[in-house]
């Protein structure tokens, strides 16, 4: 076992708020920043489920380092028993995590699904900013605002692209 | 004389007057009547780390000796704290006389505290600062923007950049790095007007702490923009859209869009 300081992970999160008006309807973002004190890292998120991969990946490597003289047998069941605290939290992010580590390979499905998942989200959100019947009073900017989510819609599925050829290396 | 004036002064002399100075951001040094205290008169690192303790925590009421030692050391050992205590008031008061009570480190008990009525250091002399500018900031704008700069010129960089990995720093780096960009954006505000090109390279101070602070991106649309320079001004507006996008995924503040859309409607 390591020594003592070894065995900690702490970390600084900071959320930025920012309340705005937007259509008349009043708004508020929240703004993240994570950092694992001892080696310096941190992740930018507007999704506290970014802030919970991150820290979860902290930990596991905190319990591998600690269990390296462990056969990779014993060392795997140490880490699942490592990453069991964080069945308390139901989220999809976390559940991401824990299969990526069970099997990799879900890890390209995981990726698939997310995509889908995007494209029938935008889908959904445009029907609904858009009804077909009010088509013929959009203005220049309903169709600038669509313009901007297809564009946003086409920068996540090249993102994810890039990481499913990552993977696929 | 105001009372924020007042209070701005009693600041600045107390920086002039303390016997013990401390500076912690961007570097820690420690200065005794005006002379520099070298590392070596501290004797071992566990010295300096346990003044360095004492002025994260300095706001916190009296320390209790057990926490200081269950956060410092990995395993408990008395001697080795009194070892670092007596290096410290060894090296601040060198003419004490034994027994003397020591005059910087506060003990009660078994609980210790600086004195902040007699040491200072930068990073409280900072928050302290800002604190008279915020106050000054709508009423006495020439007071805020005095003060302001006062605590601009103290952040000399982060708190204590040779212990990032310690958690017991990580506190106060993360307070006095939003106190400053605070500064900095409010400063910028209060000078927009007389000081566009001052304006601007506050707020690039800002982001070169934290390239997605907004506020910065929109004080130099503005600078710019009284520059008379169009062109930088919208691309101060691009590089804050992709900065936005890369690092949380999201657009810019309607805000910061409506300042893009006037600027473009300028001919």
């Amino acid at each position: 076992m390591d020594k003592k300081q070894n065995q900690n992970a702490s970390f600084m999160v900071r959320f930025n708020q920012r309340i705005y008006q937007e259509n008349g309807d009043d708004k508020v973002q929240w703004r993240g920043k994570i950092s694992h004190v001892q080696d310096g890292d941190e992740k930018r998120f507007s999704d506290f489920n970014d802030a919970l991969v991150f820290m979860q990946q902290k930990l596991s490597e905190l319990t591998e380092k600690a269990t390296t003289d462990k056969t990779s047998e014993e060392q795997e069941n140490i880490v699942k028993k490592s990453l069991s605290m964080w069945k308390t939290i139901k989220a999809v992010g976390p559940q991401v995590i824990k299969e990526t580590l069970k099997d990799p390979k879900k890890q390209f499905e995981n990726l698939q699904g997310e995509i889908q998942e995007k494209i029938t989200v935008l889908g959904d959100e445009i029907s609904e900013k858009v009804q077909i019947d009010q088509w013929r009073n959009a203005s220049r900017s309903d169709f600038h605002e669509i313009q901007n989510e297809i564009s946003s819609l086409s920068k996540e599925i090249k993102k994810l692209a890039k990481k499913i050829d990552g993977l696929q290396k | 004389m105001s009372d924020l004036q007042q209070q701005l002064q009693t600041l600045n002399d107390f920086n002039t007057e303390a016997s013990i100075r401390i500076e912690t951001l961007g570097n820690f040094r420690v200065w005794r009547s005006h002379e520099k205290i070298e590392a070596k008169e501290f004797g071992r690192d566990k010295t300096i780390q346990l003044l360095q303790y004492l002025i994260s925590n300095r706001q916190h009421n009296a320390l209790h000796k057990e926490k200081i030692m269950d956060d410092l050391w990995e395993d408990w050992n008395d001697r080795d704290f009194k070892v670092a205590l007596h290096g410290i008031n060894k090296a601040l008061e060198p003419n004490r006389v034994s027994r003397a009570e020591p005059q910087f480190i506060l003990r009660q008990g078994v609980s210790y505290q600086i004195d902040l009525e007699k040491v200072w250091i930068d990073v409280e002399a900072l928050e302290n600062f800002i604190i008279i500018g915020n106050k000054a900031y709508q009423s006495e704008k020439e007071i805020a923007i005095q003060a302001y700069q006062k605590a601009i010129d103290l952040y000399q960089g982060a708190y204590l950049p040779n212990r990032i990995y310690e958690d017991w720093t990580s506190e106060e780096r993360e307070k006095s790095q939003l106190l400053i960009l605070g500064a900095y954006i409010s400063l910028a505000e209060l000078i927009l007007d007389t000081n566009p090109l001052e304006s601007i390279r506050l707020a690039q101070k800002a982001l070169a702490i934290d390239a997605t602070w907004e506020d910065a991106y929109r004080i130099q649309m503005k600078g710019y923009i009284a520059k008379g320079n169009r062109p930088q001004a919208i691309k101060a507006y691009m590089k804050c859209e992709v900065i936005l996008e890369e690092e949380y995924g999201i657009a810019p503040l309607p805000e910061t869009k409506k300042l893009l859309q006037e600027i473009e409607a300028i001919h």
